[in-house]
């Protein structure tokens, strides 16, 4: 074997070092090495092991594969997400009922969609948006219930020896929001091209 | 200082009927607008019913508004949700545009929401979809098989390591090393 070629079959095999490989299950660990330190002839496992490059993708590419087969069945049952909503975040599923605190603009009876999703899941799957999950992926409606205020808050202000006492009444805007459906629509992993760059200005 | 929002009824969320579900439903089932014909504290409601009144009527087809004229007394609004609830207002001296924003509001509620206090802003029915975290969640199973007494779980879990770990390590690495370089020649 010439030096090129080995050093070609060098790279290929990743060299880990197998007492920080053991260190890393924890427990396990503990134990294989408290048992070589005991039985100092037993030597560690070989330090070299062939890592496949394509282990993880191919695994992500599988896991991809049966979350939009589940939903393409629509198997996948009942979805929950984590909403940002008007500077709150909500976990909402469907039927659920929240309530929006402060000015907001929406009327009863508006519907609404809510696009700003963080996190989806169902009992099998979870998909953690990196901060949103991808637009179009996930359709979440939402209808205006009801418009109210809420209890009379006191806000009461006094200094001592001051000589200084304020009290003050206020309620806050209260908007009921249903939530009609939480689905998931696209296509995992498959987001829709980017458009409208033309007229964007970088 | 009052201490009347020290008394407030506690709720949780309620929706009448599962509204929103299919469609919305307004619950507001009827306004009476009570005013003098000649007192000073009713001329914001009498210009509200001149020139607000029908259009407030045209929009909102679903309620029905009396209007019930009474000598020398303070104008009010009284609404009926189809909840049975009533509520009132005291309109003393309020401006037309006033009315219309209380009418606004008595029109979007569901009923008679005053003295209440709401304890949570979420209402779930499905509180856990993929079950509650328990402490054994996402532990290794491995777990459920272990003998107690086991020294390992009774100490502290350290994750650390000793210097002479760190010893072995590196000693180990250097082994590597060695190897590699014979290998290289």
């Amino acid at each position: 074997m010439d030096n090129a070629e080995y050093q070609h079959k060098v790279s290929k095999l990743s060299l880990r070092n197998g007492q920080n490989y053991s260190r890393s299950l924890g427990q396990a660990g503990n134990l294989l090495s408290s048992i070589t330190k005991r039985y100092s002839t037993i030597i560690a496992s070989t330090p070299y092991e062939i890592v496949d490059e394509d282990k993880e993708t191919n695994v992500a590419k599988d896991i991809i594969k049966k979350i939009n087969d589940q939903i393409a069945q629509s198997q996948e049952g009942r979805l929950f997400a984590i909403v940002h909503l008007a500077g709150k975040q909500f976990r909402i599923t469907e039927g659920d009922v929240l309530v929006v605190e402060g000015y907001w603009p929406p009327n009863c009876g508006d519907k609404i969609s809510l696009d700003k999703v963080l996190l989806v899941g169902a009992s099998d799957f979870t998909l953690i948006g990196r901060p949103l999950v991808q637009r179009g992926l996930v359709n979440i409606e939402a209808t205006v219930i009801e418009k109210t205020l809420s209890h009379t808050k006191t806000h009461f202000r006094k200094k001592r020896r001051k000589q200084y006492k304020r009290i003050h009444f206020y309620k806050i805007p209260q908007t009921y929001l249903r939530i009609n459906t939480v689905k998931v629509t696209g296509e995992l992993n498959n987001p829709p091209e980017v458009r409208g760059l033309e007229k964007a200005i970088f | 200082m009052s201490n009347s929002h020290l008394f407030l009824k506690p709720a949780f969320i309620t929706t009448p009927g599962q509204n929103g579900v299919g469609r919305y439903f307004c619950q507001l089932q009827r306004v009476v607008l009570k005013f003098c014909k000649n007192n000073g504290s009713s001329r914001g409601m009498r210009e509200f019913i001149e020139n607000k009144l029908i259009d407030f009527v045209k929009e909102t087809p679903e309620v029905a508004v009396y209007m019930k004229p009474r000598r020398h007394r303070t104008p009010i609004i009284r609404a009926e949700y189809l909840n049975g609830d009533t509520q009132w207002v005291n309109a003393r001296n309020f401006t037309e545009d006033e009315i219309l924003k209380w009418l606004q509001l008595l029109k979007t509620q569901s009923s008679d929401k005053t003295g209440i206090r709401l304890r949570k802003l979420l209402h779930t029915d499905h509180p856990s979809v993929q079950g509650p975290w328990t402490p054994y969640t996402f532990r290794d199973p491995k777990l459920n098989l272990a003998e107690f007494p086991s020294p390992e779980l009774a100490g502290p879990h350290v994750v650390e390591t000793t210097a002479t770990e760190e010893l072995l390590e590196m000693y180990k690495n250097q082994q590597i090393e060695d190897v590699n370089e014979k290998r290289a020649e």
